[in-house]
């Protein structure tokens, strides 16, 4: 069995990161988030325009994601930062307080200062940051990690090379007792049927087609051709023709393992295993839901190169083609472009994402995490009020 | 001669209050090197976003223009747009579409061969333009060179009572000045649609007027292409409040309703849709081509623009106001005068004396959605 040192939180997940980060629950506090992560090196700013003018279904999937990251496992200690008036810091952070995450809120009511806002918040952070710093690991293996797969700057070999690999890698973690969630519902359309035959059971098979119907109805609606959106410029620049020909490779990278769950968007599993997650093609939305609902490492593969990463999670690229890997090889931290030389096979670069993963949960850091990439941004549903 | 301010000449005849050297990312996925761009260079200032890829239809349309307008706000001396390469809303569209009125060029992370070198590239260009932008010297304009965007955040009857005169007052002088004025036309003041459109000589604005004063009126997720009302109409209660906050206007005739992003056609009163989203709404103004906000707040706001000088009045008895946001407090002293003395305090502010909100560094850049991401 492959083990790893993560963090033990109380509510009993692991960790692979030991993250100490501030949070606004408003638009507004968002350059002040940035302000007070920039008093305390080494705390991370999740910055947003989320939490306020959004219908019932935003705010909902805004909260809920908010609660996903700051009560992570990835995180030791969270701050969120709120108007006290007309947002729900402090009901988030005793929500997740009550579940054993070390969270705090801090607002502006009782006439508060913008000066002692900084300061309080300030103090609470060193604290965060000593206390997580004492902070011990311990021994905990594979079947406690849940694995994000992800695909963005596709092109056509990305069906051929990095996401089969990481299809090969999703079915060594489902079988070692792993879980991988694959994700972007644009990027099933056309390719849902073959999705659907996997489901562990007629009603998962339903749900999933569901979602799928859902979306393509959407877009729909808005009268437009998804053509004009997805492929991307840079997809149909990288030989990709259609969406139809995108997702076929796309759904690669969940390997062949049964289909157990259908997840909302940043919604946590409940059954190990293979799953899948309601969330858009646009990647750093995607990448962020993937997080709230509680994975640990994402796979990430990229044919035109992209270095987006995330705050909370290290983000593990897979590059599709030796070129990419030569001009680019800051973002890259797997060479799929190996199956093309004929140098390695779809299953050995699958056992080299496995190994990276192991070596990323033991603390070793990614192309993005070097590069300080941490892109937050919350799946939007409906207009700004 | 009229009312003149110090402001930067741009060749199109517009006028900046400032004079940033604005880099923008086209997409999220080029937002760090965006940043990380300025962070090199002083003078300097990130429009980073959330938006740019995987959209449709009109919320694309919106990004891309708001981008656009963004690029050419007066108050930006330069612009570099930084991209990907993939992303649906490509850099050389953006090009395209800004227009050649003062220096502006893109590159893109795919094309650099990776952030490092995008970086390099960037800092190159506009390290050279910071240099220019610093021996740029400010000239006397006419105050016809400003347009002044005026948003109302958390008021009260009461402060609006005290407040809403005084910056009515201010408004007819600046148009008097011959000034463009922007009011935000947002939840808060549809509901006097009635009495506005009363102030309307052109038939279509009228009439939007008039819809939007019956109910709140907002696109989403599954009913993409009918805004579904929020809320059975508005209230009396509500309308009297918007009637009030009308006051602010003045008594100039509305010349025209503003979508997200777009710019006046002419001089004079403007009413601009914004969203109750605070960074979103200033983003808009910048975008539409304010060069200077009003921000009216019986608290005061914590974040402002990142383009734009945003000014913070509240009202004589604000409640529990950021006093070290405050820059104009309205006071019982005769109207006339008050908005007299306001106008000299923007004058100030548009001429180079920094609000609280810069002497914090408190802005931001977001841009609204009308839709789903894909």
């Amino acid at each position: 069995m492959k083990t790893f040192k993560g963090y033990r939180r109380p509510n009993g997940t692991i960790g692979v990161r030991n993250h100490v980060i501030v949070i606004n629950t408003v638009g507004e506090l968002a350059g002040l988030t940035k302000k007070l992560a920039q008093l305390v090196p080494g705390v991370i700013p999740v910055a947003h325009q989320a939490g306020k003018a959004q219908y019932p279904e935003d705010l909902e999937q805004t909260v809920r994601t908010l609660k996903g990251t700051a009560g992570h496992p990835n995180v030791s200690a969270a701050l969120f930062l709120g108007m006290g008036q007309g947002d729900r810091a402090e009901e988030i952070a005793s929500e997740l307080a009550a579940e054993g995450h070390y969270v705090h809120a801090i607002t502006f009511k009782d006439k508060k200062a913008i000066s002692d806002v900084l300061k309080e918040g300030k103090l609470w952070l060193e604290k965060a940051l000593e206390r997580c710093r004492s902070q011990q690991t311990e021994t905990a293996d594979v079947t406690e990690l849940i694995i994000g797969l992800e695909c963005g700057g596709s092109d056509a070999w990305s069906g051929i090379t990095a996401n089969p690999s990481i299809g090969a890698c999703s079915d060594l973690i489902v079988r070692d007792g792993g879980t991988s969630i694959l994700a972007e519902t644009t990027e099933a359309i056309g390719a849902e049927h073959i999705l659907a035959k996997r489901a562990v059971n007629s009603k998962v098979s339903e749900q999933f087609l569901k979602i799928v119907k859902d979306y393509e109805e959407r877009i729909k609606d808005t009268g437009e051709d998804i053509r004009s959106a997805n492929p991307t410029p840079g997809n149909m620049a990288g030989g990709l023709t259609t969406l139809e020909e995108k997702s076929l490779g796309c759904i690669k990278k969940g390997g062949n393992s049964p289909l157990m769950e259908v997840l909302s968007y940043a919604e946590k599993p409940t059954e190990k295993g293979f799953v899948f997650m309601d969330t858009p093609g646009y990647d750093v939305e995607s990448v962020a839901g993937l997080a709230a609902g509680g994975a640990q490492i994402v796979l990430f593969s990229t044919g035109k190169g992209s270095p987006t990463g995330s705050p909370i999670v290290p983000v593990i690229k897979i590059g599709t083609n030796p070129k990419l890997y030569e001009i680019m090889s800051e973002h890259i931290d797997v060479n799929a472009g190996k199956i093309i030389e004929g140098i390695s096979t779809i299953d050995e670069v699958g056992q080299e994402i496995y190994d990276t993963i192991m070596q990323t949960a033991n603390g070793s850091f990614t192309a993005a995490e070097k590069h300080k990439n941490q892109e937050f941004a919350i799946w939007r549903l409906a207009e700004t009020i | 001669m009229g009312l003149s301010f110090e402001g930067y000449v741009r060749e199109d005849g517009s006028a900046g209050t400032r004079n940033h050297v604005g880099v923008v990312c086209s997409v999220v996925c080029s937002s760090v090197v965006a940043k990380d761009i300025t962070e090199k260079v002083p003078g300097t200032v990130p429009f980073v976003h959330g938006n740019g890829c995987a959209q449709l239809g009109d919320d694309f349309k919106l990004t891309k223009n708001m981008l656009v307008g963004i690029a050419s706000n007066p108050n930006l001396h330069s612009a570099l747009i930084v991209g990907l390469g993939c992303e649906t809303n490509q850099v050389s569209g953006l090009l395209e579409s800004i227009p050649e009125t003062k220096p502006v060029q893109g590159i893109g992370i795919q094309q650099m061969a990776g952030g490092t070198n995008t970086i390099d590239k960037g800092v190159g260009i506009v390290e050279q333009w910071a240099r220019e932008a610093a021996s740029e010297k400010r000239e006397r304009v006419p105050v016809s060179s400003l347009t002044v965007g005026i948003l109302t955040v958390d008021l009260d009857e009461a402060s609006l009572q005290s407040a809403a005169p005084v910056i009515g007052g201010a408004v007819d002088i600046l148009i008097e000045n011959g000034a463009t004025v922007m009011m935000g036309y947002s939840q808060t003041l549809e509901p006097a649609g009635k009495l506005l459109s009363e102030r309307s000589d052109n038939a279509s604005v009228k009439e939007k007027l008039l819809t939007a004063s019956e109910t709140l009126k907002r696109k989403r997720w599954k009913n993409i292409n009918n805004p579904t009302s929020l809320g059975s109409g508005f209230s009396e209660e509500e309308k009297a409040f918007a009637e009030l906050e009308a006051k602010m206007t003045g008594t100039s005739p509305i010349k025209s309703l503003l979508g997200y992003s777009q710019t006046p056609s002419e001089a004079g009163l403007h009413l601009i849709t914004v969203p109750g989203n605070i960074v979103e709404a200033l983003s808009n103004m910048a975008s539409s081509g304010c060069n200077i906000a009003m921000v009216v707040s019986g608290r005061g706001v914590l974040t402002g623009s990142l383009a734009l000088p945003c000014m913070t009045v509240v009202p004589e008895n604000p409640n529990d106001p950021f006093e070290e946001l405050v820059d104009y407090k309205v006071s019982a002293k005769e109207v006339q005068s008050q908005a007299e003395d306001l106008v000299a305090s923007l004058i100030e502010i548009c001429s180079g004396k920094q609000t609280n909100l810069e002497k914090m560094e408190l802005g931001e850049f977001s841009i609204p959605h009308v839709g789903t991401t894909f």
